[in-house]
């Protein structure tokens, strides 16, 4: 029989998402963002300026909905392999271990990274679409489409150190609590804390600070999150492999 | 070149204080179906475990066809198929995505999986969601799974659970042609005693963690002493007689029980028995051999007793 690497591992990471409770939450995460922004927007007597939507929508993402997506985005992929407990089938075939794992971590980076991506996308179909219903509405004036995707591809590479945590987590412990406790808590601090000094510390805070002007501050936390996080997912990889999962 | 599928010497794995695994050496011939037999929490999970490099032994080794499988995992686990007790399926995938998602692991061209559905009779089935399976066509798809690529081992622990009596039977007469359709080696783990002496060629006892008996199971069985059930008008004086003639008897439930060493032979033995009973005017209601049974040779090595006694069930 022939071996496989990590490539055949992430291609069947895709199949299992077929039809799958995670592949329609990375749908669904930023579908609600557009429908509050379309119902926003439908209430509104005149038209905000597309930055204004895009700001408020990324600070929407990075403080609530990035860091509840990811916790439950890992849970529900975890879940995938725990319920079924094919963990001992996973590990017994001729597949070098830490490539069930790293694939794994991929997918979850990969759909966070298109999740962070769609939620500009999806604000601006809501306006767009709130603008054809009520065309005193929607977005006014000039978009900055280069700025906005960049702001959130930021918010993205910020928010790994939450994704390796999380990814941990969900993975290490066969019960989905721990990482959800985790997730909520973290978010909770986080929105009661979101603009403390030494937030930028803070995982959770990460992806919110990518929005403060201060180029100094921001850099700092993206270059914890995204680096911590790369570091982090590395290592969460190396030991779930090499730990006994019976 | 080995003419032994798997080894282990001395294998051993502790949880703590608890020896799950005592120096267990197995020895599984080449294309056989061998039963590990046990009670539930005697090891044989644990045991499975090991051997597909899926837990770390404590001490001792494992080998399939002469290859460590810690130090030579990648080889043993392309050598081998397995089902353990959970079956790990993906309930939002049908069957065919469930073992093609095994395929590409292993890869395998796509007619292997037609192949697989084939021998499990999981054709028509295939193209039907998982969560909408019965156990015992998870159960099947389970063996499929195993069955990728024809390995050269297949391990299966507990393959028989849930299934209802027809499935048993299927499964039984598959798992016996196996060696000589596929050329594998099946090690089998179950606790029914009847199916795997319906089943193995060859077996291995499990008990508290020690292998307490192993080898062809005629061979096994021919080794057992026969106990000779007399039913006679005077049990005392019946078993009197019967140890003045040198046999080891006793008395339970009314009955005298003569025990006949394997090398001694029963007829003759029990003729002998009747005709002196007779002559000594006790009446001989009944001579009945207990037969050679795997469930004997269980009894016998894990020190169970047939039925307990009415005292000690209360």
């Amino acid at each position: 029989m022939a071996r496989s690497g990590l490539a055949a591992v992430l291609r069947v990471e895709t199949i299992k998402l077929n039809r799958s409770l995670a592949l329609a939450l990375t749908l669904i995460a930023p579908g609600l963002i557009a429908v509050f922004t379309l119902f926003n927007a439908l209430r509104m007597d005149e038209g905000r300026e597309w930055s204004i939507w895009m700001t408020g929508n990324a600070f929407m993402w990075a403080a609530f909905m990035l860091p509840m997506s990811v916790t439950a985005l890992s849970a529900l992929m975890a879940q995938m392999e725990h319920m079924p407990q094919s963990w001992d089938h996973l590990r017994s075939l001729p597949v070098p271990r830490w490539t069930i794992y790293a694939a794994k971590a991929l997918m979850l980076v990969l759909l966070v990274i298109l999740m962070s991506l769609a939620v500009p996308v999806a604000t601006a179909a809501a306006l767009v679409v709130a603008g054809w219903i009520s065309p005193q509405t929607g977005g006014a004036g000039l978009v900055d489409f280069s700025g906005i995707i960049l702001l959130y591809s930021r918010i993205a590479l910020a928010g790994l150190l939450i994704v390796a945590l999380q990814f941990w987590t969900a993975i290490r412990f066969t019960s989905f609590v721990p990482a959800m406790a985790l997730g909520i808590g973290g978010t909770f601090f986080a929105l009661v804390a979101h603009s403390a000094e030494a937030g930028v510390y803070f995982p959770w805070l990460m992806p919110v600070n990518m929005l403060v002007t201060d180029a100094d501050r921001w850099g700092l936390a993206l270059s914890l999150g995204a680096g911590l996080g790369l570091v982090g997912l590395i290592l969460a990889v190396l030991h779930l492999a090499w730990r006994e999962h019976s | 070149m080995t003419s032994l599928a798997i080894e282990t010497s001395n294998l051993s794995r502790r949880f703590g204080r608890f020896v799950a695994v005592d120096s267990v050496s197995l020895r599984v011939p080449q294309r056989t179906v061998y039963g590990f037999l046990g009670r539930n929490g005697a090891g044989k999970t644990t045991t499975l475990k090991m051997i597909l490099a899926l837990i770390r032994p404590s001490a001792g080794q494992v080998r399939i066809f002469g290859h460590d499988v810690v130090t030579s995992r990648m080889t043993t686990a392309a050598m081998t198929g397995s089902l353990l007790e959970a079956h790990g399926f993906y309930r939002n995938l049908t069957g065919r995505e469930n073992l093609d998602l095994s395929r590409r692991l292993l890869g395998l061209p796509r007619s292997a999986i037609d192949h697989a559905l084939d021998i499990t009779s999981m054709t028509v089935d295939a193209g039907r969601r998982v969560s909408g399976y019965s156990l015992g066509m998870r159960q099947r798809l389970g063996i499929a799974q195993a069955l990728l690529g024809a390995p050269r081992v297949l391990i299966l622990d507990e393959p028989a659970n849930g299934l209802d009596p027809d499935g048993i039977s299927d499964m039984r007469l598959f798992l016996r042609s196996l060696p000589d359709r596929t050329g594998a080696t099946v090690l089998v783990s179950s606790h029914l005693l009847s199916e795997v002496e319906m089943t193995a060629g060859h077996i291995g006892i499990l008990h508290q963690g020690r292998l307490v008996a192993e080898g062809p199971l005629e061979r096994l069985k021919a080794e057992l002493p026969v106990r000779l059930n007399l039913d006679t008008s005077n049990p005392e004086r019946a078993l009197a007689l019967a140890q003045s003639r040198g046999f080891s008897a006793t008395i339970e439930g009314g009955k005298v029980l003569v025990t006949i060493d394997a090398s001694g032979d029963v007829r003759q033995a029990a003729g002998a028995l009747n005709r002196s009973l007779v002559e000594a005017g006790i009446d001989v209601c009944g001579v009945q051999a207990e037969a050679r049974s795997l469930e004997a040779l269980y009894r016998r090595v894990t020190d169970v007793p047939a039925f307990p006694s009415i005292e000690e069930a209360a």
